[in-house]
């Protein structure tokens, strides 16, 4: 195991999917010509088939199966009663950007810890552009050999070296704000769960502070939003990290809005409102108009809480250059620039899709100015938005970025099927973003927690691979590394 | 008649225009910066440049250093060894010489060609800037008073057509387009920086530096200059390693120099509005763009001020409706064609300016119509008129500490102090002091407000000479003998029913006596804290003696009952009751000991913010066991109350002076009880326990509250209450300037829900008996978008309309809703005294509670989806 500042390394355990019928991108058939002589359970080395007894088989694990560039088992079969077809579902499946491919090799990581069997894409997306055009370009041979146990994949997060607390991150990754209310709390638990285990953050979102996360301060940020929601003085001081969110990229210029159908009884006593009335956070903090205003927003974090590490979020409009640096001004900690490909179920399509920068764009031009300013290693860059990827996160980074902030990734783990119905109320039919009282009890923080470690396993396993393949020691020296990317095989110059 | 000449003007700016840039070219790159820290003052005599000091050493918080500038207006002609006709014809051409060598090419293409130069100097400097802390040395300044020789100006008027034009309004343009030719010329916005104009107008200057404004006063050793208007800027700028005095403010016009907190989401669309009008901004901020736009409309179009206000800060919404029908048809005209060059987002304009034409000076205070900026407006007028407006009430009070030190006509408190509405009808959210000859010995001053209301205060109310010694008065012994009588209450009710017959000499005398009393044991020094503290607290009659200046020696006393105390080095047994700490001395914080119960903190050396702040010290020594403290000397220091966790019942915090922002944000179960104005952010995410303010608050206060008691004396400034959830009770007495509880959602009031009693009164100067307000509340926007809670107003005279509401409704005032509300108008009443009985008085008659108040709840209409209630 590398050096990521764990004391011991998270554990993988199977949690496979919560329904009898999952969905995959094959689907096997078998016949009545077969003969049980067990020949498919043999040759096939995905696991698919297994035997129970002696004339029976189990329903084909077939989202382990490889597909017909395999084909072992239907070419193998002496009675031909095999068939392998691509499940038609898999068309109605994700976007263009979460392709079927994607979720599903999601879902392979998240239940095994493992990277998914060939076939089943685990990098890019298809939305030909941005991170699905850009690839990490690996030297022929490593310019040093390096052992895996020599990498390391943790990060600083308190690079002022003042008085806060010195933070350091197990993995480059860490967990977006939901709050409770967006989403339900066996999704925050198993959320703040997986932070725990990987040294690492979750956020708390605008939705309060549920009291069953005190276990998980010392992993939790607690964000303060426009609507102050559920902040309260405690929420401030039992943290070590505290998030301001001015703006988040989905929607600029819009403030959080948790639908009234989702403002259940119990949202709305953790956040002291009325329950079923939709609530929306004002766009601007009414206090905040100005980076003088922002520092003395920050100067009030520190009253409450002295060694709080401050990280500022921000979306990414033409300027955010200039906010990033103000943020360093006014003593931020993190710079977390959110850009736009990000985006709760609840953000308006034409926020979501229209308004303000893709990450890929804002990160080298924030790191890029940093450095130009010469402050850029006295402050964390964190990006957000459309992180999908072990290959994003590390494509994030060789842009410029310290780290990133997944969301969309840690929904799809718990098996999201993106079918967007988290902005319609109440009803996300696979019990995350909901706090209906019956959907909710479909998993428990358990499964998700561990679905969560899973994923940040595999994820480790890759940034490690990929550092080796690099010759880099740390995932430190990846920062800003343009020249280690290329753009559908262009070479992007300079460093 | 000088419109006439305004397209004439306007297109002889043409070719002065980048004629190389055509189209939409990013030219209108902005710099950016956020707010800043402003403050001016305007004076009825002459004051010296060291007074801006100590407001802009306040005001550090609000700028980084980077960016710092002063202009003053109005001189003594002495001080540059010219006549007073010189001083009063000539332009003072200012030129900032960021490379040295430029000077002889800088007079040689733009001042001997056109200019007589009747005097030129080089400002005097320090020797070494970086003795006063500047990291960049500032640029050597040489002065010119000039005119424009009359062969140029005769030129200039024919070959730009604006024959018969006024002959002086012509050769202001060929001053402001040779200024514009010169910066052009010698300062390059993307290029080299050679040198560039500071300032051109008559009896006026302005002095930048990459440093704070009060490095400015002293590199150029202006600290005993001597001027009427003084204003000073804190810059926050936030790009590049290197900067340059050019981008700092003020900015200027012509006979004006403006600064400006805020920044504006429009500055493309208002530089399109000025280059359509062949106007280029040169340095890249929306400072430059505000005050050329004011130049435009004042000296081309020769709006008057109040038009020109009007086209900066439009009247909007229910103000607007307000208006009388002749204004609104001008002011619909003015918004219609000037829409484009109003700057749209958070600002507040200072302007100093040379009123030229009519002789007088003038400062302006302008806030935006949305009042997004912190701004407080202050007014003294005893033997010496001075106007103030500024960032922040301690602004204000640095200003006037500085003056009283030197020179005892001033005081330490002024005698208003409040907050403009924005865009409003009522004010129109901009005050002007104006300073004119009147032929006495200083200059005449009137403050008035945009639409030339007279605001002064009570002529016939005197301050206190402090410089006289204090003599024993005629019923000396008398007095004396109800001290060993009176309990504290009665004896405060003795003082305060005497002071109205008291001259100052009795009352200070009276002071004195008590501090000796106060020193003699812990039990008298409690009664005298709690006798002075109840005379600052309370409206009395106060004759003919104005009430800020029984409130200077109220003050006075008190710090000299508080620095009277013994430290924490000493342990006394049973008579130590309390225990001095200050920043000195803030080492020897311990637990309290034996009898020991308050600290009082002196807050007057701790910094406004960070590890330094008194608010810290306060969180350790709660830590360490105190739970009773005083503090007091502040200068703005910020967050008092903040850090110190839950279930804090039990703890009291008394905060005198010039308290900061912040105040009691987050304190979940202690009491705050703050003894005069309060600053802006207070409350914010309050969870529960007390806070009392006698006086006003600032902005956004109790944004995103949870819960709380809280009672207002005064007013509060603009979005009060704003998102607050949960069951915070808040009992405002004055009004608020808008957006009360916005989007407020806390419950059902008749359920353990939260509240606002909004009692809309105010207290008059003299006598001390309240008055209703004109409206209970003036403002278009009254519990919009709320889901919870309600409102109660005191609005017997129903001036309250549905238009107000959005989202809201009226309702009864029930017997129910009463039994809510009446345990806090009592406790109301026993704090402020303001009795629940003659609050239901009405025009004389005494009213029932459904006839004086109105309930504003929210619509029945409004609930989206039926949900399960709770199990």
């Amino acid at each position: 195991m590398s050096n990521n500042n764990l004391e011991s390394v998270p554990g993988v355990a199977p949690a496979p999917s919560r329904y009898r019928n999952q969905i995959s991108k094959y689907i096997i058939y078998r016949n009545d010509r077969c003969i049980n002589c067990s020949k498919c359970v043999e040759v096939c080395k995905a696991g698919v088939h297994q035997q129970i007894g002696a004339s029976s088989f189990s329903r084909p694990q077939e989202h382990k199966c490889i597909g017909v560039s395999c084909n072992a088992c239907v070419d193998q079969c002496p009675e031909k009663a095999l068939t392998v077809i691509i499940n038609p579902m898999i068309e109605m499946l994700g976007d263009y950007r979460w392709t079927s491919d994607l979720i599903l090799s999601t879902w392979y990581q998240a239940e095994t810890g493992k990277l998914p069997p060939d076939g089943l894409e685990y990098c890019i997306g298809n939305s030909g552009g941005g991170f699905d055009r850009l690839r990490i370009k690996f030297p022929e041979n490593p310019p040093i050999e390096l052992k895996s146990d020599e990498i390391s994949t943790s990060i600083p997060l308190n690079r002022r070296n003042d008085n806060a607390h010195r933070v350091e991150i197990g993995l480059p990754v860490y967990g977006g704000g939901m709050s409770y209310g967006s989403v339900g709390l066996s999704t925050i638990l198993g959320k703040a769960r997986a932070a725990k285990a990987w040294n690492t953050f979750t956020c708390t979102g605008e939705g309060g502070y549920h009291a069953t996360l005190y276990p998980y301060d010392d992993h939790v940020i607690t964000q303060v939003a426009t609507g102050l929601f559920g902040v309260r003085e405690d929420t401030i001081k039992r943290v070590k990290i505290v998030e301001f969110k001015y703006a988040q990229g989905a929607k600029p210029g819009l403030g959080g809005h948790l639908l009234g159908d989702k403002n259940t009884p119990d949202v709305a006593a953790m956040r002291e409102a009325v329950a079923g009335t939709a609530l929306f956070s004002p766009f601007p903090f009414h206090s905040v108009y100005s980076v003088e205003d922002h520092k003395k927003h920050v100067d009030w974090i520190k009253a409450m809480n002295p060694k709080a590490l401050v990280s500022v979020k921000v979306s990414t409009p033409t300027d955010v250059d200039m906010v990033a640096i103000g943020s360093y001004y006014a003593e931020a900690h993190i710079i977390h620039i959110d850009g736009s490909y990000g985006g709760t179920g609840a953000a308006p399509n034409i926020a979501k899709k229209n308004i303000a920068m893709p990450i890929e764009y804002a990160i080298p031009k924030v790191h890029n100015f940093l450095k130009a300013e010469g402050v850029r290693d006295k402050i964390t860059l964190i990006a957000s938005g459309g992180i999908r990827t072990a290959h994003d996160v590390v494509k994030a980074i060789a842009l410029g970025a310290d780290g990133v902030v997944i969301g969309t990734a840690e929904m799809v783990a718990l098996e999201c099927v993106r079918c967007a119905n988290c902005e319609s109320g109440r009803g996300c039919p696979r019990g995350i973003a909901t706090t209906d009282r019956e959907l909710t009890h479909q998993f428990d923080p358990e499964w998700s927690g561990q679905r969560l470690i899973n994923l940040l396993s595999s994820w480790h396993d890759q940034f490690v691979d990929i550092l080796k393949k690099l010759g880099m020691k740390s995932v430190q020296e990846l920062v800003g590394r343009h020249d280690c990317l290329e753009y559908e095989g262009v070479a992007i110059h300079g460093k | 008649m000088v419109n006439n000449f305004a397209e004439k003007v306007i297109n002889s700016r043409e070719r002065l225009k980048d004629d190389k840039v055509k189209g939409m070219p990013d030219r209108w790159q902005t710099e950016a910066e956020g707010g800043c820290g402003v403050v001016g003052f305007a004076c009825s005599v002459p004051v010296r440049g060291r007074h801006i000091f100590e407001p802009s050493i306040q005001m550090h918080n609000r700028g980084n250093g980077k960016g710092g500038g002063i202009a003053a207006v109005g001189f003594n002609p002495k001080h540059f060894g010219i006549s007073q006709e010189t001083l009063d014809d000539c332009y003072l051409i200012q030129i900032a010489l960021l490379d040295t060598e430029s000077r002889a090419e800088v007079e040689k293409d733009c001042i001997l060609p056109f200019m007589d130069v009747a005097h030129s100097s080089m400002i005097p400097t320090i020797d070494d800037y970086q003795e006063i802390g500047l990291e960049v040395k500032p640029p050597d300044v040489c002065q010119y008073f000039v005119r424009v020789k009359e062969d140029v100006l005769s030129r200039f008027i024919k070959e730009n057509n604006l024959t018969g034009m006024d002959l002086r309004k012509a050769e202001d343009e060929f001053i402001y387009q040779n200024t514009f030719k010169l910066n052009k010329q010698f300062y390059a916005s993307l290029g080299e920086k050679r040198a560039f104009v500071l300032s051109h107008g008559r009896n006026m200057i302005i002095l930048k530096v990459v440093g704070y404004a009060e490095q400015a006063v002293q590199y150029y050793q202006m600290e005993d200059f001597k001027a009427h208007v003084w204003i000073a800027h804190q810059r926050y700028p936030t790009r590049g390693r290197l900067w340059h005095p050019g981008g700092a403010h003020p900015f200027i016009g012509l006979n004006e120099a403006l600064v400006h907190n805020g920044d504006f989401a429009n500055y493309y669309s208002v530089s399109e509005y000025l280059y359509q009008r062949n106007i280029q901004p040169l340095f890249l901020t929306d400072t430059e763009v505000s005050v050329l736009v004011f130049d435009l409309l004042n000296r081309t179009y020769g709006y008057p001020l109040e038009y020109i206000i009007e086209a900066l800060a439009p009247t909007t919404e229910l103000d607007f409706d307000q208006l009388p029908a002749e204004k609104q048809q001008i002011y619909r005209h003015i918004q219609e064609i000037h829409v484009h060059g109003s700057p749209d987002g958070p600002w507040l304009f200072i302007i100093a300016r040379n009123d030229a034409e009519n002789k007088r000076f003038q400062l302006i205070g302008i806030t935006d119509t949305a009042m997004l900026r912190p701004q407080v407006f202050a007014l003294q007028e005893g033997e010496i008129k001075i106007g103030i407006v500024g960032s922040e009430k301690q602004a204000i009070d640095a200003i006037l500490n500085s003056l009283s030190k030197e020179d005892k006509r001033f005081h330490l408190i002024a005698d208003k102090y409040w907050n403009a509405r924005g865009g409003s009808h009522t004010d129109g959210g901009a005050f002007i002091f104006t300073l004119d000859e009147n032929g006495g010995e200083q200059k005449g001053f009137v403050c008035a407000d945009k639409f030339g209301r007279v605001i002064k205060t009570n002529e016939n109310q005197t301050h206190p000479d402090l410089s006289i010694s204090i003599q024993p008065p005629q019923q000396a012994q008398s007095i004396k003998e109800r001290f060993a009588v009176c309990s504290a209450m009665e004896l405060f009710e003795y003082l305060k029913n005497n002071l109205k017959e008291w001259d100052y000499n009795t009352f200070r005398w009276v002071c004195h006596e008590m501090v000796n009393i106060a020193n003699e044991n812990d039990g008298n020094k409690a009664n005298i804290i709690e006798i002075f503290t109840l005379l600052n607290d309370k409206r009395y009659d106060t004759g003919t003696k104005k009430r800020s200046g029984i409130l200077e020696i109220i003050k006075l006393t008190l710090h000299e009952v508080f620095e009277a105390t013994k430290d924490l080095s000493h342990s006394d047994g049973e008579n130590g009751k309390y225990k001095l700490i200050d920043f000195k001395r803030r080492n020897t914080l311990r637990a309290p000991r034996d009898n020991e119960q308050v600290l009082i903190i002196n807050a007057h050396d701790f910094t406004p913010e960070g590890e330094n702040c008194d608010s810290h010290l306060l969180v350790d020594a709660y830590n360490s066991g105190w739970k009773r403290f005083i503090c007091y000397g502040y200068l703005g220091q910020r967050f008092c109350g903040c850090g110190l966790g839950l279930n804090t019942q039990g703890v009291r915090i008394d905060v005198y002076d010039s308290s900061g922002d912040y105040l009691a944000s987050g304190i979940d179960g202690l009491e705050i009880f703050v003894h005069g104005n309060a600053q802006d952010q207070l409350g914010q995410i309050m969870k529960s326990g007390k806070l009392v303010i006698y006086g006003d608050a600032g902005q956004t206060f109790m944004y995103g509250a949870k819960g709380g008691s809280v009672y207002i004396l005064g007013n509060v400034a603009g979005r009060p209450m704003i998102n607050a959830v949960g069951k915070p009770r808040v009992v405002i007495n004055g009004t608020c300037l808008d957006f009360l509880a916005e989007s407020f959602m806390a419950g059902d009031p008749l359920n353990g829900g939260g509240f606002v009693i909004l009692n809309g009164i105010e207290f008059d100067e003299t006598q001390g008996k309240f008055v209703e307000q004109p409206t209970p509340y003036p403002g278009s926007n009254l519990f919009s978008l709320a889901s919870g809670g309600a409102i109660y107003a005191r609005d017997p005279h129903k001036k309250l309309v549905k238009a107000q509401l959005n989202g809201g409704e009226f309702a009864s005032v029930t017997h129910d809703d009463w039994q809510v509300m009446l345990p806090y108008l009592q406790e109301n009443e026993r704090l402020f005294g303001i009795s629940i009985e003659e609050l239901l008085v009405v025009d004389g008659v005494c009213k029932e509670p459904e006839e004086v108040y109105r309930k504003i709840t929210t619509s029945k209409k409004k609930v989206i989806v039926e949900v399960d209630e709770e199990d």
